[in-house]
């Protein structure tokens, strides 16, 4: 327990080191980029102003008000002081609404989306492949290419053939959108329907190329497993098949269980190809807005979630890899 | 345990597949069910697109930053769907119709003061009557508060005021003279600017407790409004307003009834293309959105699907995307530089390809400094500038030009020097912006076609616009030649456009955003411009709007690369028809303004459905 207690410490101190760091440059990184937030606001303020110290007084009364005209260390400071008490203030792209607003309105959405996608893909990718290394033969032989065909299809273009295909040909699904055009949000099982059929086309060309790129993880590490000395030897041995294939999954499933947390952990940042493509709401395209209007607080707040997703979910992972895998503990806490 | 596993996993495979597959898409029309529906009754409903990006983030008529299409929008032909401004512009006849005022406007003789009286009938959402104190205390709310309505007009309204309940006057600031200082500025607040009820505002001015950021930054849920419809409902999704039914408009005095659609519906779309299969659908009837081929949709798809005009340019182009040069980059001071890049431009494609046809040609409305309206083309002698005027693609013309002036390849490299120097330029426009860099890039050929070198750049808008605008020092590496907008039809107009292309007032201003980005400068047009707003001799205008174009047509500061409609407006008449079209019978004429801005609201009045 010794060890572990310090292979633990260990990686806390590195998660807030990373942490850290993370934090100061998603603070600074978005506002090194050329351009000015606040000249796009009063861009939109003083069209058809034909006055110029009015001009200039707005883009001062919105200067002042986003705090961007003073030096970037007070700038950073005021910064760090509003995070501790969870305010990351005003959206530059969408003032008036705070960032908590423009996050809170549009991440379930995302979550909702990625979550069961990205573990449903990774549920069947892994089952499929695992089936393949130990089936072999007809099966392999199908599984194989379709997985090579559907995880190297880049997502738009899958995206873009279920939408061809399923919305606009077969008519069987609504082209876009989160919910039904002519519908209002409210607790009604006409909603619900709306939900569940717009969520169809941009769920599954997420978990299609999913299930793919896991199927050939998970059928390449078995495939090595399954040839591995223990394996061998524990048929000499004459233990069952059902037993060897346990321990041959569960050190197959290792790496796997990795590329799923990473996953997760990244997930907050939108399926952009599938909100686009399906104008399904989500925070992935108000990210890239955000990005493009230089909306710095919005930027910092989104990449600060996602900062912290994966950190945590890899310390998770890290502290799970040293229950699961001891070969990890030991050769961490040598060091 | 295989087949168990196997089990599972169809069950994964096929659940949400079966659970949706076997209930397609519907694509009922529905009618209203009673108030407050939770699925929108498709033959009540107005459905757009084109016009919200993005979330709605206020309903404050005071802020111009609301990001509310449907609601807020202060232009020359402003949208009055929530609130109303006192006249409306008609942008087909260039004339000016009363909303909440009674009547047209009225001058003193020297133009210093413009009187008009409020409607009686007019009343807010809260029963109250509209007043004239409700404009004036509009007006000095904007004043003290430095809204961009007030500081793009304090320089040219003195005050306004409350003669009685219903009588506006409006004084107009003088300069030392005595004469007013821009009496095209003030007739047109009357049709940009809304009224504003004056115990909202005070409930506003309270809550923002003398602070101009949070009078402007609410949210102004609560606001009492003027016009036919208000907030229902906005998500990061959609925006739909309603009808209000006792809208006052349905007085006779006005409208006579109520707008027919009772909801205008506008869902969100994240790019065009998702947009565009909404409006082939049906999903939308009023498309504001720019659809490149736009005829293929009624030839070739059997769409009920039309514009404004059955043939090409398919809308009236008011705007004029232009390139400008920056004549502060080597060579471009030249004047026969900047014609013979002009003049060689391939024109005929950048309307075809950028564009899609959908502008009229410069064989068709001759390059000048009028948009295509009838109204402003008469404001000029054709006949006087036409020795000055060019088709383009005139590669020989530009070369000419170039070696009369000894700008010629004197080192063999296939580049033209001037003074030894080669010309070498970027030519810059947004990136992104579709039309405009398929333009540019025609520009680009042109310079390569007579030895002036040109290359591409397209910049993210929020880095260009930032640059473009910062009119107080020389332009960077990289902007030697960029495009931006020009205004469109208004009741300033075309004075506004032309001071906004030529006036050297702009120069050496931080935030720039009326024009003349470039930085050009030229006594003359400044004094015309100086002189222009205070004139009222038709025949003496006519010739001082010739001598501007003669003027932008010899010095070539910028070059209009297309004409571009005020907005774009394509109709899917699958449910509503009786929109907009040429010669549709209308008097005054509804213009093609998408049924929401200025007199083309006419058009909400006129609706009637395919299938009663």
């Amino acid at each position: 327990m010794k060890g572990y207690r310090k292979y633990f410490l260990n990686k806390l101190a590195w998660f807030f080191v990373t942490l850290v760091c993370a934090f100061i440059l998603n603070f600074i990184l978005p506002r090194l980029m050329p351009g000015d937030p606040v000249a796009a606001i009063v861009s939109r303020l003083a069209q058809g102003m034909s006055d110029a110290t009015g001009v200039q007084a707005i883009y001062q009364q919105y200067a002042d008000l986003f705090g961007t005209n003073r030096p970037i260390y007070e700038q950073f400071f005021i910064y760090v002081k509003n995070v501790v008490r969870s305010d990351f203030g005003f959206s530059f792209s969408q003032y008036p609404r705070t960032v908590a607003d423009v996050i809170a309105s549009s991440i379930w959405w995302t979550v909702f989306l990625q979550l069961p996608a990205i573990l449903v893909g990774w549920l069947i990718g892994n089952f499929l492949g695992a089936l393949a290394a130990y089936r072999r033969k007809g099966f392999d032989k199908v599984l194989l290419p379709v997985s090579i065909f559907a995880s190297s299809l880049p997502a738009f273009g899958m995206a873009v053939l279920l939408l061809v295909v399923f919305a606009l040909t077969l008519g069987w699904f609504p082209t876009s959108g989160g919910y039904g055009f002519d519908m209002i949000p409210a607790l009604s099982w006409g909603f619900i329907w709306s939900v569940i059929v717009h969520y169809q086309l941009p769920f599954w060309s997420i978990v299609l190329i999913t299930i793919g790129g896991q199927a050939i993880g998970m059928r390449s590490m078995a495939i090595y497993e399954l040839n591995a000395d223990y394996v061998k030897y524990s048929r000499f041995m004459g233990i069952k098949d059902r037993k060897i294939l346990r321990y041959v999954f569960r050190n197959a499933m290792l790496p796997q269980v990795t590329g799923l947390a990473l996953a997760i952990g990244t997930m907050v940042s939108g399926a952009l190809v599938a909100e686009i493509i399906f104008n399904y709401p989500g925070l992935g395209s108000t990210i890239l807005k955000a990005v493009l209007g230089q909306d710095y607080p919005l930027i910092s707040a989104a990449t600060l979630i996602i900062t912290l997703m994966v950190l945590v979910t890899t310390f998770a992972i890290e502290i799970l890899y040293g229950f699961i895998d001891p070969r990890v503990k030991a050769a961490q806490s040598e060091g | 345990m295989r087949s168990k596993c196997l089990a599972i996993f169809i069950f994964l495979a096929l659940t949400a597949i079966l659970t949706t597959a076997c209930g397609p898409a519907k694509d009922e029309v529905t009618q209203s069910t009673g108030e407050d529906p939770k699925v929108l009754p498709r033959k009540e409903t107005l459905y757009f697109n084109g016009q919200q990006f993005g979330p709605v983030v206020g309903w404050n008529p005071y802020s111009t930053s609301n990001n509310n299409a449907m609601a807020i929008v202060l232009q020359d032909n402003s949208r009055v769907t929530m609130f109303e401004t006192p006249y409306l512009y008609n942008m087909l006849d260039g004339k000016v119709y009363p909303l909440l005022a009674e009547g047209d406007y009225s001058w003193n003789d020297d133009r210093t003061i413009l009187t008009f009286k409020i409607k009686e009938a007019a009343h807010w959402s809260d029963g109250t009557p509209v007043t004239a104190e409700d404009v004036a205390y509009t007006w000095a709310a904007h004043v003290r508060y430095n809204t961009p309505a007030g500081a793009a007009n304090k320089d040219y309204i003195d005050t306004i005021e409350a003669a009685d309940d219903r009588k506006v006057v409006i004084k107009a600031k003088r300069d030392r003279e005595g004469k007013p200082v821009n009496p095209l500025i003030v007739a047109s607040y009357v049709s940009t600017y809304y009224v504003i009820q004056k115990s909202w505002t005070e409930r506003l001015e309270e809550r923002a407790g003398g602070d101009t950021a949070k009078f402007l930054a609410d949210t102004a849920e609560d606001a009492v409004y003027s016009g036919p419809y208000h907030r229902f409902f906005a998500d990061d999704s959609k925006v739909i307003l309603v009808r209000d039914d006792d809208y006052w408009g349905r007085d006779d005095s006005m409208w006579g009834r109520l707008p027919v659609p009772k909801y205008l519906a506008h869902t969100i779309f994240r790019d065009n293309a998702a947009s565009a299969v909404a409006f082939k659908k049906g999903e939308v009837d009023v498309s504001q959105a720019f659809n490149p081929n736009i005829e293929l949709l009624w030839l070739n798809d059997r769409l009920p699907i039309s514009t404004y005009l059955p043939e090409p340019p398919y809308n009236i182009g008011t705007k004029m995307p232009t390139a400008f040069y920056n004549l502060n980059s080597y060579g471009l001071d030249q004047v026969a530089v900047r014609k013979a890049i002009a003049i060689a431009v391939d024109y005929p494609t950048v309307i075809a390809n950028a564009v899609t046809n959908q502008s009229p040609t410069f064989d068709e409305v001759p390059r000048s400094l009028m948009n295509p309206t009838s109204t402003e083309q008469a404001l000029y002698d054709h006949d006087a500038v036409k020795h000055l005027q060019w088709e383009g693609n005139d590669i020989d013309g530009a070369r000419k030009l170039l070696d009369t002036v000894g700008i010629v390849d004197s080192d063999g490299d296939g580049w033209r020097e001037f003074k030894g120097r080669k010309l070498s330029y970027t030519a810059s426009c947004p990136s992104g912006w579709s039309d405009w860099q398929s333009a540019i890039e025609v520009v680009a050929a042109a310079g390569g076609k007579i030895g002036i070198e040109i290359t591409t750049n397209y910049p993210e808008w929020s880095v260009y616009q930032t640059i473009v605008t910062k009119s107080d020092s020389p332009l960077p590496e990289g902007y030697d030649i960029f495009m931006m907008y020009t205004t469109g039809a208004g009741p300033a107009q075309p004075y506004t456009r032309i001071r906004n292309l030529l006036s050297s007032e702009w120069v050496g201003m931080a935030g720039n955003w009326n024009g003349n980005w470039g930085q050009y400068s030229n006594m003359e047009a400044d004094t015309l411009l100086r002189e222009i707003p205070g004139e009222t001799d038709p025949g003496r205008l006519k010739e001082m709007y010739t001598e501007l174009v003669k003027i932008y047509l010899t010095d070539v500061p910028s070059f209009t690369l297309m004409y571009r409609p005020e907005a774009f407006h394509a109709v899917n008449e699958t449910i509503w028809t009786n929109f907009p079209h040429q010669n549709d019978g209308t008097d005054p004429p509804v213009p093609p303004l998408d049924c929401t801005d200025g007199w083309g609201i006419a058009c909400l009045y006129n609706l009637t459905l395919v299938n009663p």
